[in-house]
Parts: structure tokens; C-alpha cells; sequence
């Protein structure tokens, strides 16, 4: 009764004169039955008008959710929602949208066979007498892109365009819509650097002309450079909000995590041994059989970690795809610790020691389907501690489990645990868990941080020096600048399908290696050219 | 965590249960139509189906001889569905299995025993290499394997229907039959009345199998990985065309084996219209049985029993058409595929029980864990 009226009161009250707040979310819970998580935890969150608010938090600390319940995918299971000062009921999207608010999703949802046009104008299309009037929904689009200066081709169809276009496309939407308050879901995460600028200055601007925009991020420098104030989610409940300019990243990294974290990594120099891997002269076409890597010679040895930077798509996913087994290679051998593998299957190269770390956990690296136990022996079942006579031993496995749960410290985890209830990061761990355990002799790590929080990415980064240290051969693949140049002993270039060049990741700058990313060549060097070291001569293949 | 675990283990068995009752409201329905009591009906259904008063008048009995090529069907089924092949060619390899068996019913001379069981080895590497051959075409030339198990169903029926009336053709009548099979080649009958016998046995130990195989072998793990996500699986090192072909073939092989039971343990010869639809009714059988063998297992003597029930309790003694039966299987089936529905009436379901009660909800007890 009492707190009704207190209720009411407030409600009456205007909110202050200082500045409005154009969203409060008011204790905030929310219970997945089907996982068992209660993702957020009495969450409360102000948000002032024509702000750039950033939420950041760990993996699974509840920010999506958060999100998701604002925008009316989620219900909570209490508490409140107020928009410009006005309790608000939000049951579907719709009424989202009708409150002005426009939500760009971590992964798009946009009709790749449609153009920009008939995507951003999707259910609000221009017509006359039911028909579609196509010229006039290209117009608007137009008007509406110069309008905020993200210029678009509206006849270009989505499935050909650059992730960093589609999600201009994604915020066009949102705002055809009129959004005022935009939340961009880890808008970042798939973008190439340069994309991540363009995409900063934009969220700015749209600041500036009185949108709020909310910036959920896992990247602590993108935060500075682009939010006012921050709020930090851990384990589903709200840690605080700060003012970005008073707040260093590492108090950010530590309010995220609960402790301090290493954001410099410290490695010992490297004590490269004898060549272990080594492509020569390789060839592979993508899945519409057009040549993605073209005539690539490169050697790994014991001990060290080559990294292979690059704008996405210039051949990475095939080139590891092809090293890996997965994909066949049209021309060119690969030798792995001296001996042939370039028909060799998936299967024949990891018993020889090979792991694989995929850019894709959720696709490639785990099934979803089934349980922890299952997840870690994929590779491994057919070693005789798992496998007697044909069939598996579930002890075993389940002790296996366990080990890994504690030994690469996977959260929330026990044996026999459904790996889809998991948070990315601690899906990051099984994957480790089960390609870094066992000696490996050769890693492929193809962006192993992606989509990770600040804690996961320090204990990503110091597994795969650790296994360095352990004298095995390590290959980074990563469109990261920072994460290559701060792990690799060596760095490679890649672009379109071809060695750019060879830099010193001490040395060199991140302009200098820009231009070799973008397809220049570097002042001074002679040559673009492949081949970097001299690969040993394929030994005559003795079938074991 | 173990609350929720066992909850979610209580909904695998809740579901079809509740799809069982569903269906049978909806029957229910129906019946009122017909001018019968639903309640009397189903009791005649019920004492039809899986009723008892003697041993040697038992009707659950031939429910059990009638479950037995359901049960070897719906395990093909499970095989092919879990290695990812959407297999639907049971019919045709159920045919060819029943074809091999009355052939070599009569056309070896063996002991006892060892006839039948030579029998249903040919019946099983017949059907098995009949499941082999679309599961070969998907993996090697990537063609769609519900195409080619339709059309090879068609086949395998033709043939038989061709074999029946030449050269197998065992008399003049008007319908062609082939030779009674030896005494030899027969499987053991336990309880004279029904033909239940030793080929239920024999399903029995293949649901063990197939559970076996599948959950505990290396080969099994292979090929539900590929089946889960065969991206993973080649990922991961298995080869994901073995594993399907591998699939292909066991199922194949298990639904050769249910067509030379039926044969040399049920009817002992064939004619053209052998026994139709018991392959597609396998393929219901394994979804309505979560797509598990012991769910198949159930489930082939719960659709057994309603049909035998419907014919003999339904049609016989009240006068209601005997397809009811089929319609009451059918009902379950949809309502199966319904299943989020139960899933989150009764997670809804048990909360508001459990505040009813004044006990804590699900919720409650989560946010106090994290306190
Ligand atoms: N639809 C759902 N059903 C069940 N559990 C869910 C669902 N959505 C999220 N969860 C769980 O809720 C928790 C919070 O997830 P959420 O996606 O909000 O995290 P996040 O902070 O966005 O993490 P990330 O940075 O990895 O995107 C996780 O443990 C997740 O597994
Ligand atoms: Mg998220």
C-alpha cells in the first residue's frame, strides 16, 4: 500500500531540471529456467539523454538480457521500465519501437537476398493501393542516409556487402524507425579497424544530434573514446556507472572482473627450434571454388608463435581451413614435423599432434547439442584411455572433465554439464581445454579472443604463451592488431590471399603494417613477396 | 543444478506422456460422435489391446507379437536419424528383408535354428546394403537421402510384388503367394493364440544394441556427433561420410531384419500387399519415442496395443471404424511435435504449484544459491 503511493509520488515529481533521464531501468531480475542463470540480478540503470552510455561486464554477466528485456524480447520476472520519466509496459518490440527505442542486434538480422533498400524499409514500405512503390522506398533510404551521413547504395543486396556495411544498414533501420534511443549490441566485435573508426565517429555524431545511444563493448579503449559515462555488470547484478573521463581502463578491466587484470602481457623471448610446419607454395579456393589463397609458403618452428595479420576475408578462414584438414588445398604440400600431409585427414593430422582452435566456437569448435564430456574427447576417443576395445570409458571421460574444469578454470561447469548453457568465455575455455591439453605439438589459434571479455582474453593470451614456452609451434590468425603484435614472435600480412610482407612485431609501427594490411608495400622493401623462409624439401611420405 | 537437471529429465518422459492423453481427449471426441460412451470405448480399446484373461487368450500377447517389427523399425529409424540422415526408407528395406526371407524360408535346406538365423543375417545384409546405397549417393554425389529413400521405396515394393507373381508364385489363386516356409526356418512361438515369440526377443536385444551402440561406442559417439553437428565433427577429426554411411547401413539392416521376422516368425509366406506401412509407422514410432531406444520400445507396444484395440474392441465389438486407432496415432503424433508447448506449460505449471504450496519457486531458490 505504502510504497504505492510513494510510488506515485515520484512519478509525479519531475525529474530533476539538471539533465532528464531518458531511460531508468528499475530492479531488474530476470530467470532462465531453461539454463538455470539468473541473468540479471536487481539491475537498475540510468541513462541520460543524447549520452553515449557504455555497458560493459563479462561474458554472461547480463548484458544482452538486459538489453533484450528493454527492447521487449524478454520479460522480466520483476521490476520496472521507465522511458523519459514514464513508467512503460513493453511487451513485444513493437512497443519498443513505438517508444522510440531501436536495438542493433550481436548478430544482425537482416534478409541477406534483399537490397539495403527493402531491408531498412522492411514492414513500413511505401505504397499506393497495396502496391510497392520500389523508387520511392530507394528515395527515402537516400534521404534518410545523407540525412545522418552513412552514405548507401539502397539497390546493393545485403548478402554482398561487408559486415561493417551491413551494420550501417542495421542503424539505418533503426533509425528510419525514428529511433531516439539506439543499443548497439557489441557493435564492434566483427568489425575491421578501420570500421571500428568509422563506426565510432558515427555513434558520436548521432550523440550530437540528441539520440541516446547505449554501447554495450568488451573493447575498454573503445569506451574511452567514445562514451560518457560506463556501467559495469557482473554475474548478472550492476557493479556501478562511472564517468568515463575519471575512470582509467584498468579500474574498468578491475570493476569488470573483481580483480586486477594484465592488460600488457609478459613473455619471455622466444627459443625457436627446428621447423615443425611449414606450407609451400599452397593453394585453396573458397566454397565457391574462386582461388582465397594464393601460392602462401610460410614455416613455424618449436617454440615460437608466427602471426598472420590481416583485414578479414583475405583468405584466413581458408588458409587454416586447409592446414587444419578441413578444406582440401589445390596446389602446394604441406609438411608438418617433416613428413607430407597435404591429403592427410583431419583426423590423421591431429593424432600427429596438430590442434585447432576455430574462429568459430558455437559452429566448429563445440557441439552444442551434447555435454561437456563429449565436447572435450572429440579429439582424443580414440586413445586408449578412453577407449577400450570400440568402446568409450564414460569414467574416464567424466574424469577428463573434471580436470579440465579445474585446470583451465571453466566457471560454472561440472562434468556432464550441457556446453550450450555455458557464457562465450567459458565455452573459450573448453575449446582450450581440450586443443592446449595433451601436448600439442602445433596449435592453429585463428581468433582465439573474439567475442571475449578482458579477464577470458588474459587467460586466452597466457595459455597460448605457455604453450610456446612448452617448446611447441604456435600460429595466430587474428584481425586484432594488438593481440598479434603483443603474442607474435613473427608476424606475417596477409592480403587477398597472398603474404603482403614479413614485419617484426618490436619494431614496427601500426601505420607501417596498416599499409601492408590495405595492400601497399612498405617503403623500403623491395618486394611484396611470399615466401618468407626457405621450406625444407618435402621428404618421400612413409605411410606408418 | 540437480533440481533443474531432474526436472528437465522428468520433461523427456512428460511430454510424450501428456501427448498420449491429448490424444486421447481428442479420440474421445470423436467418439461422442459415433453415439458411444468414450469411457466404454476405451475401455473395450484398453481389454483389446492389452487385456489378459487367460494365457492362452491374451490379447496383450499378439499386442507384443505385433509390436516387434514396430519396435525393429523404429530403432532403424533412431540409427539413421541420429547419424543425421533423415532416413525414410525403412518400408522398402522392411520389404526387401521380408522378399530374402521367404525365398531362403524355403529355398535352403538347414537345421533348425541355424536356418533362421542364417535367414535373418541375409535379411539384415540385404536391407543393410538397401540403406547403404542412398546413404552412399548423400555422402559421395550429395543427393538428397529423403528423395532417394522414397523412390528406393518404391523400388523395393515393386519387386516384391514382381517376385510374388513369378517367380516366386507358389499357386494358381487369385492372389499370389509365395511357398510356405520350412518348419526349420521358423522362429519359436512362446504361448499358442499369438504369434509372440522369440522374434520379440529378438527386438528386445537390438534396443539394447542399438542403446549400447550408440551412447556407448566409439563408433556410435562418431556418428551422433556428425548427426548433432557435422561441422564439429569434421572439425574434430571423425569422419563425418563414414559415419553416415555406417548409419545407413545398420538402419537398413535393422528394418531387413523386422521384414524376415515378420516373415518366418508371424505370417510364413508373403503376398504382394505384405504387410504395408510397418516401415512408415517405424519412423513414428521413433519420434514419438524421443528418437531413443527405450522411448521405441514403449512406444511400439503402446501403438501396437491401440491398433489392436481399435480393430478388435473398437470395430469388432462397438461398431466404431477400426481406423479410429490409426487416428488416435496420428493425434499423438502432432501433439508431440507440439512439445514446447508442455515444456513451458509445465515449467509454468509447477511454479504456480509450488507458490500455491508456499514453497519456493524455482527463481527463489536461484536467487538465494547467489546470495
Ligand atoms: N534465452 C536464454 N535462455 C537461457 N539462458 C540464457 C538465455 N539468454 C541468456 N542466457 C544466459 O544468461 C546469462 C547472461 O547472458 P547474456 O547473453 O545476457 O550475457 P552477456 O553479458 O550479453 O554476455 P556476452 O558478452 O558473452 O554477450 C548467460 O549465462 C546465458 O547463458
Ligand atoms: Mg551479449
Amino acid at each position: 500500500m505504502r510504497r504505492d503511493i510513494v510510488k506515485a509520488v515520484l512519478r509525479r515529481t519531475p525529474c530533476g531540471n539538471l539533465m532528464a533521464n531518458a531511460v531508468e531501468l528499475r530492479n531488474i531480475t530476470k530467470y532462465f529456467p531453461s539454463s538455470n542463470v539468473l541473468a540479471n540480478n536487481d539491475v537498475t540503470l540510468s541513462i541520460t539523454e543524447g549520452e553515449v552510455h557504455a555497458l560493459v561486464g563479462e561474458n554472461g554477466a547480463g548484458k544482452t538480457t538486459l538489453m533484450n528485456i528493454f527492447y521487449g524480447l524478454h520479460r522480466p520476472d520483476s521490476g520496472e521500465i521507465l522511458v523519459n520519466g514514464q513508467p512503460v509496459e513493453i511487451h513485444h518490440p513493437d512497443d519498443a519501437i513505438k517508444l522510440g527505442i531501436g536495438m542493433v542486434h550481436q548478430h544482425f538480422k537482416l534478409v541477406p537476398s534483399f537490397t539495403i533498400a527493402e531491408n531498412i524499409m522492411l514492414g513500413i514500405e511505401p505504397n499506393q493501393y497495396g502496391m510497392l512503390k520500389k523508387k520511392d522506398e530507394a528515395e527515402m533510404v537516400r534521404q534518410l542516409a545523407n540525412d545522418f551521413g552513412l552514405p548507401v547504395d539502397p539497390y546493393a543486396r545485403i548478402r554482398d556487402l561487408p559486415v561493417g556495411m551491413q551494420q550501417r544498414v542495421e542503424i539505418l533501420k533503426a533509425l528510419q524507425r525514428e529511433a531516439k534511443i539506439l543499443i548497439l549490441d557489441e557493435p564492434t566485435a566483427v568489425l575491421t579497424p578501420q570500421e571500428v573508426k568509422e563506426l565510432l565517429a558515427v555513434v558520436r555524431n548521432l550523440a550530437q544530434r540528441g539520440r541516446t545511444i547505449i554501447f554495450i563493448t568488451h573493447k575498454l579503449v573503445e569506451v574511452k573514446d567514445v562514451a560518457d559515462r560506463l556501467s559495469v555488470m557482473r554475474d548478472g547484478k550492476m557493479i556501478g556507472t562511472r564517468t568515463v573521463a575519471e575512470t582509467s581502463i584498468p579500474d574498468m578491466a578491475r570493476m569488470m572482473v573483481g580483480r586486477s587484470v594484465l592488460l600488457e602481457l609478459d613473455k619471455k623471448p622466444a627459443t625457436p627450434g627446428e621447423v615443425v610446419f611449414a606450407a609451400d607454395n599452397i593453394t585453396v579456393t573458397d566454397a565457391s571454388g574462386l582461388p582465397a589463397v594464393r601460392h602462401i609458403s610460410f614455416s613455424v618452428r618449436e617454440g615460437e608463435i608466427l602471426g598472420i595479420a590481416g583485414v578479414s576475408g583475405n583468405g584466413q578462414t581458408e588458409l587454416v581451413e586447409a592446414i587444419s584438414g578441413m578444406r582440401p588445398v589445390e596446389g602446394g604440400t604441406i609438411l608438418f614435423q617433416g613428413k607430407d600431409i597435404t591429403r592427410r585427414t583431419v583426423g590423421e593430422r591431429r593424432k600427429q599432434g596438430m590442434a585447432h582452435i576455430p574462429e568459430d566456437r558455437i559452429k566448429i569448435g563445440l557441439n552444442l547439442e551434447t555435454n561437456l564430456d563429449e565436447n572435450l574427447v572429440v579429439n582424443r576417443y580414440k586413445l586408449p584411455e578412453f577407449n577400450r576395445l570400440g568402446f568409450m570409458i564414460l569414467s574416464a571421460m567424466k574424469r577428463f572433465a573434471a580436470f579440465a574444469v579445474k585446470q583451465f578454470s571453466i566457471a560454472a561447469a561440472q562434468p556432464g554439464e550441457m556446453i550450450a548453457t555455458l557464457s562465450g568465455g567459458n565455452m573459450q575455455k573448453v575449446v582450450l581445454a581440450r586443443e592446449l591439453s595433451g601436448e600439442p605439438k602445433f596449435v592453429i589459434a585463428n581468433q582465439p579472443t573474439r567475442g571475449l571479455d578482458v579477464g577470458s582474453i588474459e587467460f586466452v593470451h597466457r595459455s597460448l604463451v605457455d604453450v610456446r614456452d612448452r617448446q611447441a609451434a604456435v600460429l595466430l590468425i587474428s584481425v586484432e592488431l594488438d593481440e598479434i603484435l603483443s603474442l607474435s614472435d613473427r608476424v606475417l600480412v596477409m592480403y587477398r590471399g597472398t603474404v603482403a610482407g614479413e614485419v617484426d612485431p618490436t619494431t614496427v609501427t601500426k601505420e607501417e603494417i596498416g599499409l601492408l594490411m590495405g595492400g601497399s608495400s612498405l617503403p623500403g622493401t623491395a618486394t611484396s613477396a611470399g615466401s618468407v623462409q626457405a621450406v625444407p624439401k618435402p621428404q618421400k611420405e612413409v605411410v606408418a | 543444478m540437480d533440481n533443474y537437471h531432474r526436472q528437465q529429465r522428468v520433461n523427456t518422459f512428460l511430454v510424450p506422456l501428456l501427448a498420449v492423453i491429448s490424444g486421447l481427449v481428442v479420440a474421445a471426441v470423436l467418439i461422442i460422435f459415433t453415439d458411444n460412451s468414450p469411457f466404454a470405448a476405451f475401455e473395450e480399446l484398453f481389454k483389446a489391446g492389452f487385456g489378459c484373461s487367460s494365457l492362452n487368450r491374451c490379447a496383450f500377447f499378439t499386442t507384443l507379437e505385433r509390436a516387434t517389427p514396430l519396435m525393429l523399425t523404429g530403432l532403424s529409424a533412431v540409427v539413421a536419424f541420429r547419424s543425421g540422415m533423415f532416413s525414410i526408407g525403412q518400408e522398402g528395406q522392411f520389404a526387401l528383408g521380408a522378399l530374402t526371407a521367404a525365398w531362403l524360408g524355403f529355398a535352403l535346406d538347414l537345421p533348425p535354428v541355424v536356418h533362421a538365423i542364417v535367414i535373418m543375417l541375409a535379411a539384415m545384409v540385404i536391407g543393410g546394403i538397401y540403406g547403404w546405397i542412398p546413404g552412399v549417393l548423400k555422402v559421395k554425389l550429395n543427393i538428397n537421402e529423403v528423395i532417394t529413400t522414397i523412390v528406393m521405396n518404391e523400388i523395393a515394393v515393386l519387386v516384391l510384388v514382381y517376385m510374388v507373381n513369378f517367380p516366386l508364385r507358389a499357386d494358381r489363386g487369385t492372389t499370389a503367394y509365395s511357398p510356405v516356409i520350412d518348419e526349420t526356418a521358423k522362429l519359436m512361438i512362446f504361448m499358442p493364440g499369438s504369434k509372440w515369440g522369440m522374434g520379440f526377443v529378438i527386438a528386445i536385444a537390438a534396443v539394447l544394441a542399438v542403446y549400447f551402440y550408440l551412447w556407448r561406442s566409439a563408433p556410435g559417439y562418431e556418428q551422433r556427433m556428425a548427426g548433432q553437428s557435422s561441422l564439429f565433427a569434421l572439425f574434430g577429426g571423425i569422419r563425418n561420410d563414414r559415419a553416415a554411411i555406417r548409419g545407413m547401413f545398420i538402419s537398413g539392416a535393422l528394418a531387413g531384419l523386422a521384414g524376415a521376422i515378420e516373415v518366418i516368425g508371424v505370417h510364413y509366406r508373403i503376398n504382394q500387399d505384405f504387410a504395408p506401412g510397418l516401415g512408415f509407422t517405424g519412423l513414428s514410432v521413433a519420434i514419438l519415442g524421443q528418437v531413443h531406444p527405450f522411448g521405441v520400445f514403449l512406444v511400439a507396444i503402446l501403438f501396437a496395443g491401440v491398433g489392436l484395440g481399435a480393430q478388435l474392441g473398437l470395430q469388432i465389438n462397438l461398431g466404431i471404424p477400426r481406423e479410429l486407432g490409426g487416428t488416435v496415432i496420428a493425434l499423438m503424433i502432432l501433439f508431440v511435435a507440439a512439445e514446447k508447448f508442455y515444456t513451458d506449460g509445465i515449467s509454468g505449471l509447477r511454479e504456480r504449484w509450488a507458490h500455491f504450496r508456499g514453497q519456493k519457486t524455482a527463481v527463489e531458490l536461484a536467487m538465494e544459491e547467489r546470495e
